[in-house]
């Protein structure tokens, strides 16, 4: 599947793009060794909680920069509340759709958003900083994309079991040994929960 | 500058050239046929094959006898590698190749450790040459089959032949040598009794050929088990129909690359050294992958540009007409950074950064001026969106 003309056109003449000089609130999500990482500034109106500007930077695929610039034009304008129901297939979706392979970069710019608009929340004290739980590996789980059909893991039904105890997770998936996308879901994972400080150890176990 | 779109892919597959078109239209045209006995169709194209064969043959300084027509470079080596392994595994069931091989002899060496052989993948150093210390410590009396991709089709690496040939040589017991010519020829004069390899694969769509045939040079009296099984025509090891037209085009490339090799291989090495050099001069911050110098397959240039993604980059080039390739896990298929940057020590990014031009005869100095002039304005572009690089 190739690109569509709507993705050609936010990657060429991206929307919103740029470092901000004194955002009221950052994220960076991805790295450099999965092969993409988003940059997302926000800068909020204190007394309606909107965002008044957003930007982004992007080391990553042409995809990863569309969807950036496409979840930035969605989330301008919006309240905190509007822009936090934001999700990844909005993104794809505004953008005419993405090859299946392409998919996780859409989450990735919605995940960046999201975590810009928790932490700003966090730093005015909207919210506390939630607890690490079973739960948040469930919903970091839901941001993985079987990248063969372009879904996520757990709509898929290939995540058998996840257990959290004393730091440790064990994450059991149903992905054949002879899947060709089994290391890449698994490296994903690892990068989605390693983040997390009271992550000690991640045990990802497949069928034989 | 012509119009049209500027190719430098030429690693995967060439333009065929106007007068192998040309050469192969008869064949299919009039003189369809198949080769066989005593009917004059039959003999008329008995005939042809002959004399292409020859031709094809002497490129590699081999008799027409030891040159089996395949339908590329991964047939070629599937019927070298399985039929050696299995003509001689009553002798020993240990395998050598490296980490930088190409898929097609990693995944048959793969195929041979889940069936019990053992198989030593010898390191590569930085540039991409294969570790000969290992190689030599690597042999044991059971093994059979050493093989090796003589240019690397990512860095362009030429694997040292020579050393590998002696270090071959001097083992205990006969080891068989294959070797993957797919990028090399056409690129650089291969001897095989000079290089003393028992079998060779090579591709005629890789020097302007037609896609779709290649060749398996068989050292005479090597004994190889038969992959493939069919109607004979020819001999064992390719059975099945044949494609006259496709070998006669196959015929003409040859023709025309070896007519004067140097003068090729000295055509591409002067592009290719000017592309790295205009990089180099242009874009801050890129680093060439593989060796400089001899020790570099001439059409091949792999450069990294610092903190942008080559998938992006590719992209860019592609709208504006120009046809490159990355080692962006991005671009790949399985979403991983390319096996051979992280094989010679390369980390993510600089895999994810790197930007492969492959070049061939029909490529300008004034198609690298555009080139490297729409890569600058690319990696300032890109490099303003990174969060890498804000400098």
């Amino acid at each position: 599947m190739q690109y569509s003309d709507k993705v050609m056109e936010h990657f060429m003449h991206p929307h919103n793009v740029g470092k901000m000089e004194n955002p009221d609130a950052t994220a960076t999500e991805g790295s450099p060794a999965c092969g993409d990482q988003v940059t997302v500034y926000l800068k909020v109106d204190e007394e309606s909680h909107t965002i008044s500007d957003v930007s982004f930077l992007s080391y990553g695929c042409a995809s990863n920069i569309a969807t950036a610039s496409m979840i930035t034009d969605l989330a301008k304008g919006k309240t905190l509340e509007e822009a936090k129901k934001i999700t990844w297939r909005d993104a794809m979706e505004a953008l005419d759709g993405l090859p299946p392979v392409k998919v996780h970069c859409s989450v990735l710019a919605a995940d960046t958003l999201l975590t810009a608009i928790s932490n700003y929340e966090i730093a005015k004290g909207l919210k506390e900083v939630p607890d690490f739980t079973k739960e948040t590996i469930v919903e970091e789980l839901k941001k993985i994309i079987y990248p063969k059909v372009g879904e996520d893991i757990v709509s898929l039904k290939m995540v058998k079991y996840v257990g959290f105890n004393h730091g440790e997770i064990l994450i059991d998936l149903n992905i054949p040994s002879f899947d060709q996308w089994r290391g890449n879901v698994a490296d994903e994972i690892r990068e989605h929960l390693e983040k997390y400080p009271d992550v000690k150890d991640i045990q990802i176990n497949f069928p034989e | 500058m012509k119009p049209g779109r500027i190719y430098m892919d030429n690693c995967i597959t060439t333009k065929p050239a106007p007068e192998v078109l040309a050469a192969m239209k008869p064949f299919m045209e009039e003189q369809f046929w198949f080769p066989g006995s005593f009917v004059s169709t039959a003999e008329i194209i008995n005939s042809a094959i002959d004399q292409y064969r020859f031709t094809i043959a002497q490129s590699i300084f081999a008799k027409p006898s030891e040159l089996h027509f395949t339908s590329g470079g991964t047939l070629a080596n599937n019927i070298a590698i399985k039929g050696l392994v299995t003509a001689h595994a009553d002798k020993g069931s240990h395998i050598i190749c490296s980490v930088v091989d190409y898929p097609d002899l990693l995944t048959n060496a793969a195929f041979f450790e889940q069936s019990g052989f053992d198989v030593t993948y010898l390191p590569a150093n930085s540039e991409g040459f294969v570790d000969l210390d290992e190689l030599k410590a690597a042999i044991r009396p059971d093994t059979i089959l050493f093989m090796t991709t003589i240019v690397n089709h990512v860095v362009g690496t030429i694997q040292p032949m020579h050393e590998i040939r002696d270090i071959l040589a001097a083992a205990d017991h006969k080891i068989y040598f294959h070797a993957d010519a797919g990028q090399a020829y056409g690129k650089m004069l291969l001897d095989v009794k000079d290089l003393a390899v028992d079998t060779m694969s090579i591709s005629a769509h890789k020097i302007h050929g037609p896609q779709g045939i290649g060749a398996l040079y068989v050292k005479s009296g090597t004994k190889l088990g038969q992959l493939i099984h069919g109607v004979r025509r020819i001999d064992d090891l390719q059975t099945g129909g044949l494609n006259i037209a496709l070998i006669a085009g196959f015929h003409k490339a040859v023709e025309l690359t070896f007519a004067d090799l140097d003068a090729t291989v000295a055509h591409l090495r002067e592009l290719s050294n000017y592309l790295i050099e205009r990089i180099e001069a242009t874009i801050p911050e890129v680093e060439l992958n593989g060796p400089r110098g001899a020790g570099r397959a001439c059409h091949n240039v792999n450069i990294t540009i610092g903190f942008i993604e080559g998938e992006a980059i590719t992209m860019m080039l592609d709208m504006h007409g120009i046809t490159v390739a990355t080692g962006s896990a991005c671009a790949s298929q399985g979403l991983q950074a390319n096996y051979i940057l992280m094989a010679i020590g390369k980390n993510h990014m600089q895999s994810h950064g790197s930007m492969k031009f492959t070049l061939c005869k029909y490529n300008t100095k004034a198609e690298i001026d555009e080139v490297v002039g729409k890569l600058a304005e690319i990696a300032i572009e890109l490099r303003k969106r990174s969060p890498l690089y804000q400098g």
